[in-house]
């Protein structure tokens, strides 16, 4: 009989840095990620898969969330401002009537332009913290819905814009993907695309926040006159927290207007915002996984709720319909109540959750 | 990590070594109070140098005005011949000077490597790309650092620790960890701010030896402010007593003890 290691005791700093540790853990995770990538060939239905990749754009949106918020303590309400952003970004760039740039390129060119304006706003980080920071970025939202609203010729005023992307990267269109001489839809290609740019995403964020800047911002988000004290320049890293983080609602803001090829400015409101802080207090404050825990577990709730509104009872689905509350509505109370609760009774989210079940299966079946 | 102080070296007369720290004339308000009123000293290499004084007399207010927190309206500080005035305090800690705060400055939920590897973080240059990719450099650095870290983390016997968050460490660790902090930033000038405050007499003493190592493995001059007398009388080469933001007097620990207006000072005069 082999022994085998455990895969807690390393000899090499490097093996020390590695990001999935044993081989176990390496082979558990292939396994994980390959049985998701099954999931569109198995689940067809297309409000599912729908869900799904609402869930995806969720997780990109919030795991720049969670760069400002969770790891560099920049309290933003304005998220849904840069989602905008990109999403009108995509719409031009990406329309072939417009630019016509290809698949990678609009991705990017909105992502950049999320990053530049997030830029521009970063400086006032440096003067506001907390709540004033909050305010401030809560007024961008406004700002934005009435820029949304009213500048005609890009964003289509109030009622909206169509969004026709390229969509081929490679010879692939993912809006009518076929291989293997199978022929698949538009949601399940379109969920290999958004799942794909998460782990993409979500890659660079975790190696982001194990280097020497992701360890800035957490100490500015710790401690920030200490953290300057030891050579952290702050404005450098809030600004840059804000740039990457309105980067990353851009890329989930064009990747939302690609898959519902359509935008209108309502969209983009406040309770968008809210909706990506509840899912990074679900998932997980100053967490990689969190971000994406609580983009499955949430992302895809407003869909879910509207699916199934006629069969909650005291929901009023049309007009005419008894029933106490909107769908709108019970939205809004649903993920305020998850806030709140998750604030009370587990601040670190799921994400916590998760690693104490992990702790406790380690060392099953032994209770300490 | 070189061995050059020799206790010796620490008594030779001010005119033989040029002072790496000189701080002269500083002047600090705030509207109408003033913190500090004409401060002048100087600090020589491999010294350690204490200020001394009752609360409020300006001894944090000095630091604060070393690594940039404040700016004094007159006077000058002058580091190796480099100016540290209208420096921003992240240009300062560049150029050499560490410090550890009274209250404690942890990142509280990094861990105890993460801690160190910050202090770290003037020497190294990843971006924030180069970190996202985690290409060449970004892991060659992390590498290299940690071997710079791991040598703090044995020289204050912090090895239990490595992994736990700061703020859930006891209170001595945590004043310890913020010492390797400071030390892991290589420093030449390292501001000590009240190291044993609120220690039991053993901690306090394991935090002397501390002290004690640092200054003979490694090259820096230290500038320690402590209320703990016996302390500071201990382990200072050179003792400066405070006031209401004036100096009283400057000199070995001895002659300041024996000094009528420090007795003064702390006893009340009259």
């Amino acid at each position: 009989m082999r022994a085998r290691t455990h895969g807690l005791m390393t000899r090499k700093y490097s093996d020390d840095l590695r990001l999935f540790g044993s081989t176990n853990a390496k082979l558990g995770l292939l396994a994980i990620l390959l049985l998701y990538a099954f999931v569109p060939v198995f689940v067809q239905s297309a409000f599912w898969l729908s869900v799904l990749d609402y869930a995806g754009i969720a997780a990109v949106g919030a795991l720049g969330l969670n760069l400002l918020t969770g790891y560099t303590g920049q309290v933003s309400l304005g998220h849904a401002f840069f989602i905008g952003i990109g999403a009108y970004a995509a719409a031009k760039l990406g329309g072939p009537d417009d630019v016509g740039l290809p698949l990678p390129l609009w991705l990017l060119g909105a992502t950049l332009m999320g990053a530049f304006v997030g830029a521009l706003i970063g400086p006032f980080a440096l003067r506001l913290r907390g709540n004033y920071l909050a305010i401030v970025t809560l007024g961008l939202v406004f700002l934005g819905e009435h820029v949304f609203r009213n500048a005609k010729e890009i964003t289509g005023g109030n009622s909206g814009t169509s969004v026709q992307t390229a969509s081929t990267l490679l010879g692939a269109d993912f809006k009518d993907l076929q291989f293997l001489g199978q022929n698949f839809s538009f949601n399940q290609g379109y969920f290999w695309l958004i799942w794909g740019i998460v782990g993409i995403a979500a890659l660079l964020c975790k190696n982001l926040v194990r280097t020497r800047p992701g360890r800035a911002m957490q100490a500015v988000r710790d401690r920030d006159v200490a953290a300057e004290v030891i050579g952290v320049q702050l404005g450098r890293y809030k600004v840059g927290a804000f740039a990457m983080s309105s980067g990353l609602a851009a890329l989930a803001g064009a990747l939302l207007g690609s898959y519902q090829q359509f935008v209108t400015p309502e969209q983009f409101n406040l309770f968008l915002s809210i909706q990506y802080i509840a899912i990074i207090i679900v998932g997980g404050v100053g967490t990689i996984f969190g971000s994406i825990l609580g983009a499955l577990v949430l992302g895809g709730l407003p869909g879910l709720i509207d699916q199934y509104s006629a069969s909650i009872p005291g929901v009023t689905t049309g007009s005419g319909d008894s029933g106490f509350i909107s769908v709108f509505s019970l939205n809004q109370a649903i993920f305020g109540l998850l806030i709140v609760l998750f604030l009370v009774f587990e601040p670190r989210g799921l994400a916590a959750l998760w690693l104490r079940v992990k702790a406790y299966f380690k060392a099953w079946p032994f209770s300490y | 990590m070189t061995e050059t102080v020799s206790p010796d070296a620490t008594d030779a007369p001010a005119a033989e070594q040029k002072a790496l720290l000189e701080v002269s004339g500083v002047v600090l308000r705030f509207g109408g109070v003033t913190a500090l009123d004409g401060v002048d000293f100087d600090v020589r290499r491999g010294e350690l140098f204490a200020v001394i004084g009752p609360n409020g007399a300006g001894k944090t207010s000095i630091f604060n005005c070393l690594n940039g927190v404040y700016t004094p309206q007159e006077g000058s500080i002058t580091l190796d011949g480099t100016d540290l005035l209208k420096k921003a305090p992240a240009q300062i800690a560049g150029l050499g000077v560490a410090r550890t705060f009274q209250n404690l400055g942890l990142f509280e939920n990094l861990t105890v490597v993460d801690n160190l590897m910050l202090g770290r973080h003037t020497k190294m240059r990843t971006g924030f790309l180069a970190g996202m990719a985690w290409w060449g450099r970004a892991k060659r650095e992390e590498i290299e650092h940690r071997e710079a870290v791991e040598r703090v983390i044995e020289l204050l016997e912090l090895e239990p620790y490595r992994g736990q968050p700061a703020g859930k460490l006891p209170y001595g660790v945590q004043k310890r960890l913020e010492l390797g902090r400071a030390i892991a930033m290589e420093p030449k000038l390292l501001l000590l701010d009240e190291p044993v405050a609120g220690m039991h007499l053993e901690e306090s003493q394991d935090m002397a030896r501390y002290i004690l190592d640092v200054r003979d493995r490694l090259d820096l001059a230290m500038i320690l402010v402590e209320h703990q007398m016996a302390l500071v009388m201990d382990l200072a080469d050179r003792v400066m007593a405070m006031d209401f933001g004036v100096p009283i007097t400057v000199g070995t620990p001895e002659h300041v003890q024996n000094d009528q207006r420090v007795i003064d000072a702390y006893l009340g005069a009259g």
